[in-house]
């Protein structure tokens, strides 16, 4: 009898075999690209002590905003493939909870963020345990639904000033600083959700999600529980799209359903996903920044948003029938990714 | 007694152009299984060839409903040619089909937008704000008077329904009584049956898809007169037509009338008794609760998987 191998002993094997599973490629990790690139970010600001380039400030900021807010769609649309195109109702949520404690008890919502991160999670939550339970395109409209009903609540409830919205304080710098606390804070949450996003591809959890996306009867039999599982990472990737939502209601100084409840903000978010490849890590990064300077670009030689909005929908045409991969996952498919891109 | 008797007719004749609205789609996706996001945009791009044919014509907008919809038609040809149709071939019921159709309501919202601005306009021939009271035609002071005394009919609502009524009718009878309609329903219950069976499956896909577009623009005729329209509306209407087929059974035609009469009538009374703006969200929470309740609607069966 081999009497030596007792229980414990397979299971502690097992426990490190699934362990190895999730985290074998971390070695060798080119660990020093994200921290260069944080660095930089961070250094960016002392730009301002000569004064002139709050333009530059934006553009940085919005596009950091833009990928915590594609890096977390790509939670739940990527790993777990429920596309969601009514993801903004968490950003206004975040944006509404935050905004009115600012408007009533002058905290500031950069402190307030993570506690509307918390309060979208747990709207994200309750509304996943219903919602989640229906599969593919039913999902899709479901969540065109809830942003539509959102709107309406929104739009309709006096409390929060209805379609007028609120009007928030100002912090009182000069204009030459103003822009520097919404930049770190949006550069924390940015670097935040990334580094979330990675942690998840690379954990047990993560696994759960991709199980789910490939086939969500064989995952339940095996023993995953997917409503749990779904509905935790519907309310993870509702946290950070909520604290993206607080601090960007304060930064633009009033929140309105007509700019956080609109489809073009969820649209962004998933064509970001897909033109850098959905489920990579790296993807809605490089997909985030592409497509707001192509949005830059256009606004500033077109102006008018609806030819914006038409090249939005001209791009993700494109994008859906001929890349379908993405930039990061074409490249991984060709073997040709470079390594500071792979973090898959 | 006479206002539930005026609800109700809102309801109806609202309801007949929420069926013919929704019956392009429906249509659509029992031949092709594509969820057509962008059906609404096409919608309101018919409404604006009827806008314009009145505005610089005058030509009546039942009347040039047909252009509407022979236009809407070619535009639905060239749409599927250049980018429906691998999906269609494939004919699987896919989130990226979906999402493919959601950037065609983009470029389609952007594009309107771009020529035509987002304001509100309409169409406002003489009937469209004309009413027929009923009490112009019962006894005067008898019981009937009494209890309906002050029911009205807006006959712009009135006209919009009847033509609704005769676009579906023809609808159906096109599918039921011709040989391309024998084709179109059998590829809609078992494709690869009908292929066998030497239809050519990827014809009739094109042909339906056309059909379903130009159903759009006819409905788009009939939009421009009873509501205001704007490009960016349609979001909103995805919601509520989405509601109508599911509740309808997707891809049943029949299903899709009953769903969009009995949606419309729930609506114009909770419309009446609880404000206009929960109208709308009646077809939002239907929605959810159908796709909670009874996932295939009333008259469908259930919807294969991926």
């Amino acid at each position: 009898m081999a009497a030596n191998l007792d229980v414990g002993e397979v299971l502690d094997a097992r426990r490190d075999y699934n362990a190895g599973l999730t985290t074998t490629a971390r070695a060798g990790r080119p660990i020093w690209a994200p921290l260069l690139l944080l660095l930089l970010l961070a250094l960016v600001p002392a730009l301002q002590l000569t004064g002139g380039y709050n333009y530059l400030l934006h553009l940085l900021l919005y596009m950091m905003m833009y990928v915590a807010m594609a890096s977390s769609w790509n939670i739940l649309g990527g790993y777990t493939g429920y596309i969601s195109l009514g993801h903004n109702v968490f950003f206004a949520i975040g944006a509404y909870f935050s905004g009115m404690v600012l408007a009533f008890f002058g905290v500031s919502t950069i402190l307030t963020a993570p506690l509307a991160g918390v309060v979208a999670a747990g709207m994200g939550f309750l509304i996943g345990l219903v919602t989640l339970r229906m599969r593919g395109p039913t999902f899709i409209i479901s969540s065109i639904a809830l942003l539509m009903v959102a709107r309406i609540l929104f739009d309709n409830w006096r409390f929060v000033g209805g379609s007028n919205g609120i009007t928030l304080p100002q912090l009182s710098l000069d204009a030459q600083w103003i822009k520097i606390p919404y930049y770190y804070a949006f550069l924390a949450i940015a670097a935040l959700t990334v580094y979330a996003s990675y942690r998840i591809k690379h954990s047990k959890f993560g696994l759960h999600l991709r199980a789910i996306s490939q086939d969500e009867v064989k995952a339940e039999s095996a023993g995953i529980n997917t409503r749990m599982t779904k509905a935790a990472a519907f309310a993870i990737s509702a946290f950070f799209v909520g604290m993206c939502g607080a601090v960007w209601g304060e930064y633009l100084t009033y929140i309105r359903p007509n700019i956080f409840l609109i489809i073009l903000i969820a649209a962004n978010m998933v064509l970001m996903c897909i033109l850098g490849g959905k489920g990579t890590v790296a993807g809605p990064i490089i997909g985030a920044v592409l497509l707001i300077l192509f949005n830059e670009v256009s606004v500033a030689t077109m102006g008018a948003s609806e030819i914006n909005i038409l090249g939005t929908g001209l791009i993700m045409v494109l994008a859906l029938k001929y890349f379908p991969n993405g930039i990061v996952g074409t490249l991984a498919r060709k073997k040709k990714l470079p390594r500071w891109l792979d973090w898959d | 007694m006479g206002q539930i008797l005026q609800i109700l007719i809102l309801g109806l004749a609202l309801g007949g152009v929420y069926a013919l609205m929704a019956s392009g789609l429906t249509l659509i996706f029992g031949v092709m299984r594509i969820v057509n996001l962008a059906h609404p945009i096409m919608i309101i791009a018919g409404a604006f060839v009827i806008y314009w044919l009145f505005r610089l014509t005058g030509l009546d907008p039942i009347l040039s409903m047909p252009i509407a919809a022979i236009a809407m038609f070619c535009v639905g040809l060239v749409l599927y040619k250049l980018v429906f149709e691998r999906e269609a071939a494939s004919a699987k019921y896919s989130e990226m089909t979906v999402l493919l159709t959601f950037a065609v309501a983009l470029c389609a919202d952007g594009l309107l937008g771009t020529l035509f601005t987002n304001t509100q306009r309409g169409t406002n021939p003489s009937y469209a704000t004309d009413a027929i009271f009923l009490s112009d035609y019962l006894p005067k002071g008898g019981a009937l008077a009494g209890l309906f005394g002050d029911v009205f009919i807006p006959t712009g609502q009135l006209y919009a329904g009847l033509a609704s009524i005769v676009v579906i009718g023809a609808l159906l009878l096109f599918l039921r009584y011709t040989r391309f309609g024998y084709a179109i329903r059998a590829t809609t219950q078992n494709r690869a049956a009908a292929q066998l069976m030497g239809v050519n499956v990827g014809f009739v896909s094109l042909v339906t898809f056309g059909i379903g577009i130009g159903l759009a623009g006819a409905a788009g005729a009939l939009i421009s007169f009873i509501f205001q329209f704007f490009p960016a509306k349609h979001w909103e209407w995805i919601a509520i037509l989405m509601s109508l087929v599911v509740l309808g059974g997707m891809g049943k035609l029949m299903g899709v009338i009953v769903a969009s009469l009995l949606l419309s009538v729930i609506a114009a009374f909770v419309g009446t008794y609880f404000g206009a703006t929960w109208s709308t969200l009646t077809f939002f929470l239907a929605l959810f609760l159908i796709l909670l309740i009874r996932p295939q609607g009333l008259f469908g069966d259930r919807i294969e998987e991926v």
